[in-house]
């Protein structure tokens, strides 16, 4: 007979929802580049690349195609001849190395003169309902030119320079769900392998890396002729794809409550299972273990030139050298070692080592936890609608338990409002500004909640708490927005960030890093507090190298032993 | 030119915005223009002549709660109407609803669909005469509604027509698009020089 598990909650929202603890979130078995890598692998996907029409100076065109049992999805990539001078990587660019769209299906020769006429063009051009996302890359400069010369001059590029950077390309905006006219969300929802988020998005992604590679060996070989060589099956292995975030990603995770939470509250159910487990097999311990060694090489590749992130640095490395010596003596044999290990490092670590240590236990445990991919989507349209029902006190109280911590401070005081969220009229993207600075408060979009909370909570005060909410709203519809949150809040309890998003003290870049770890990003390198770098995919083994048995651990570099 | 829905769900948001509603009602805006759109119907074009009738000053054009009938002085602007009738779902199972003047009555189709949903039942939607009918999903719509509805009467309905799905309108009317665009771009904030600097966050160099 199997001892009963113990019930082990999932972890408070009210300490999982603060800014400081999003903004050292890790990336797990449960992030979406290696739920799609998992799945290519065990369904076998097959890669081809029918086109590859590229000249010597590396200007044209390729086609990636990913085939997966019911449906084909190709990677349509153009390379660009770019002057120094105008690769940039902020969202107000106009040109790039490489730009690329995700087709759905195979695209014909007319599809790819429409793609030809207006993926070059990104924001300025047009998509259509075949297109599941658009996207460009540019250059490393210093690394590609170097892997480049290196290759040509029948040479291998030096580690340390590849170690420095991480990638050979970064992409700057990978844009998907209706966008420019590309395909709603609902069109693919319901396929398998789309339904959990960003699929399209990460093999977008994973198929650029691809194309990233091969032209940098093809351009080599033209330059180099007979004495180019190619680059290294294992350097190119390590080898991710950059990507460059700026502000507009922060609102995201605002905007979107319900499937926030799913994506919060489906990592937090999976730490709850394994801290439940009762007897840890050894082999699983010893997984862990190696883990461990190979997250301590990861966190020494990680570069930032940023103070708060090295700061940050200084204190996971630390983190991961206590680890390592609680690890040799620690009895793995008792009842519910994973619980006592999480609970010994709420005492013993900072959070970026609290949250690396609750995503590496679920790694031994794809069979208990890996089934939650299909719950991180947003299936619950009906949580839109307000049931205008409900008494105002039941709305009060609801406002708070999310938001208690946000009614009794001062919103008037500067330092508690001094920043603002706005749109720019430039290139519709979302800022952040100074409030008492910047001629910017008409223009606030909604994303101060707790603020909003309080407000609307004061206003409640004045009804009678048995009155209906309904009537409230057809008061006060400069409320509604926060009434609707508040009813969210009742299937989505990871659904509002509790901390205060307009503070004089907001460090955005934690708001990206959420969501980013949730993709599956590792390195941040936050470049301010609101624009960060990442990498993406590197040590995943390539399509022609991909197989079920490397499609889940490659994340965590090789250790010599 | 072909916008995707959620091309159209952003801008009928901002749009709203920009003509002075709350976000709360330019949400319901949006939602209720995509829903319209995935229906076969041009909401765009109907955002776009309610947004210029200049009713979102909720005093006179949101129904008086207290009223039999939902009427105010002045034309019952369809997103507060439908938003309160969405609202008081629960409210069609004691009896019908009864609206005066209200301006843009296919508006209120999405919102009675948000009740058919809440209520899993049919609504059947009376305006002057023409009947429209909803069971959240699908939508049985007369092809042209007036731009004023004197009287509309909303109730459950026990029976539903035989729905005949229509492909979603995607090709909104361009002038609309552009009225809706103008109204959006009342919410963007003018750049300053200082603002692309700071407020993107960036200013280190990228060719690295």
């Amino acid at each position: 007979m199997t001892p009963a598990q113990p019930h082990i909650p999932r972890r408070d929202p009210a300490k999982m929802m603060r800014l400081s603890r999003l903004g050292s979130l890790h990336q797990c078995r449960l992030s979406f580049m290696r739920i799609l890598m998992r799945r290519m692998a065990q369904e076998n996907w097959q890669f081809s690349r029918p086109v590859f029409d590229i000249d010597r100076k590396g200007v044209g065109r390729a086609v990636y195609t990913a085939m997966g049992p019911e449906r084909a999805y190709s990677l349509v990539a153009f390379a660009h001849d770019l002057p120094a001078e105008k690769r940039s990587d902020r969202v107000i660019a106009d040109a790039w190395d490489t730009t690329f769209a995700l087709f759905d299906g195979i695209p014909d020769e007319s599809d790819i003169e429409r793609l030809a006429e207006n993926v070059p063009l990104q924001e300025a051009g047009r998509v259509s309902q075949r297109e599941l996302s658009l996207s460009r890359a540019n250059r490393s400069a210093r690394l590609w030119t170097h892997v480049v010369d290196r290759l040509a001059s029948g040479q291998q590029p030096d580690l340390q320079q590849i170690e420095a950077v991480g990638y050979l390309m970064r992409t700057t905006a990978v844009y998907g769900s209706g966008k420019f006219g590309a395909a709603d969300r609902d069109v693919i929802s319901d396929r398998a392998e789309m339904q959990p988020p960003f699929q399209a998005e990460m093999l977008s992604v994973y198929l650029t890396r691809t194309f990233v590679r091969d032209l940098v060996n093809h351009i080599a070989a033209s330059r180099g002729g007979t004495q180019a060589v190619s680059l290294d099956p294992a350097i190119a292995r390590g080898l991710g794809i950059g990507n460059s975030t700026g502000l507009g990603m922060a609102p995201f995770i605002v905007n979107h409550p319900i499937l926030f939470n799913n994506w919060m509250m489906v990592r937090e159910e999976a730490i709850s299972r394994v801290r439940a487990v009762a007897r840890a097999a050894p082999e699983d311990v010893k997984t862990f273990g190696q883990l461990v060694k190979q997250s301590i090489l990861s966190v020494e590749h990680w570069r930032s030139e940023h103070p708060v992130q090295l700061d940050k640095l200084v204190r996971l490395k630390a983190d991961l050298k206590t680890l390592a010596q609680h690890l040799s003596s620690w009895d793995a044999t008792v009842e519910c070692p994973w619980n006592t290990l999480i609970e010994w490092s709420e005492r013993s670590l900072s959070e970026e080592g609290q949250e690396l240590v609750a995503s590496l236990i679920l790694e031994p445990y794809g069979a208990l936890v890996d089934g939650l991919a299909g719950c991180m989507a947003d299936g619950n349209p009906d949580a839109f609608r307000i049931d205008g029902s409900m008494p105002v006190s039941a709305v009060r109280a609801l406002l708070q338990e999310c938001f208690g911590w946000a009614l009794d401070l001062d919103w008037s005081d500067p330092a508690n409002c001094a920043r603002a969220w706005y749109v720019s009229e430039e290139k519709l993207e979302p800022r952040m500004g100074e409030r008492f600075e910047e001629p910017i408060a008409a223009y606030e979009q909604p994303l101060a909640p707790a603020r909003d909370a309080a407000a609307a909570f004061s206003a409640l005060e004045a009804w009678d708490p048995a009155d209906t909410v309904a009537r409230f709203l057809l008061q006060h519809p400069e409320h509604r927005h926060t009434v609707r949150r508040a009813q969210m809040g009742r299937v989505a309890p990871y659904g509002e960030i509790r901390d205060n998003t307009i503070s004089t003290s907001v460090m955005p870049v934690d708001m990206l890093r959420a969501k980013l770890s949730f993709f599956g990003a590792t390195h941040f390198d936050p470049r301010s507090d609101r624009w960060v770098r990442i990498c993406m995919y590197a040590g995943a083994p390539y399509p022609e190298e991909l197989t079920p048995g490397n499609a889940d651990l490659w994340v965590y570099p090789e250790t010599a032993t | 030119m072909n916008r995707s829905l959620n091309e159209i769900e952003a801008t009928a948001k901002r749009a709203t915005r920009g003509a002075g509603y709350s976000w709360g009602l330019a949400e319901e805006a949006s939602k209720a223009t995509r829903w319209l759109s995935r229906q076969g119907q041009d909401g765009v074009a109907a955002l776009a002549a309610l947004l210029d009738k200049g009713l979102a000053q909720p005093a006179d054009h949101r129904p008086c709660a207290a009223d039999e009938v939902w009427r105010n002085d002045g034309d019952l602007c369809p997103l507060a109407t439908g938003a309160f009738l969405s609202d008081c779902a629960q409210g069609l199972r004691s009896g019908p609803v009864t609206m005066q003047r209200v301006a843009v009555p296919l508006f209120i189709l999405p919102f009675a669909a948000n009740a058919a949903s809440e209520l899993r039942c049919c609504v059947r939607v009376e305006m002057d005469g023409q009947v429209a009918m909803t069971d959240g999903g699908n939508l049985q719509c007369p092809d042209v509604l007036p731009e004023l509805a004197e009287r509309i009467t909303v109730q459950t309905s026990e029976t539903a027509p035989p729905w005949r799905p229509r492909g979603a309108q995607m090709c909104p009317d361009p002038d609309s698009w552009d009225r809706l665009a103008v109204l959006a771009h009342r919410t963007y904030a003018p750049a300053t020089e200082e603002s692309r600097l700071r407020g993107a966050g960036a200013g280190l160099s990228d060719n690295d």
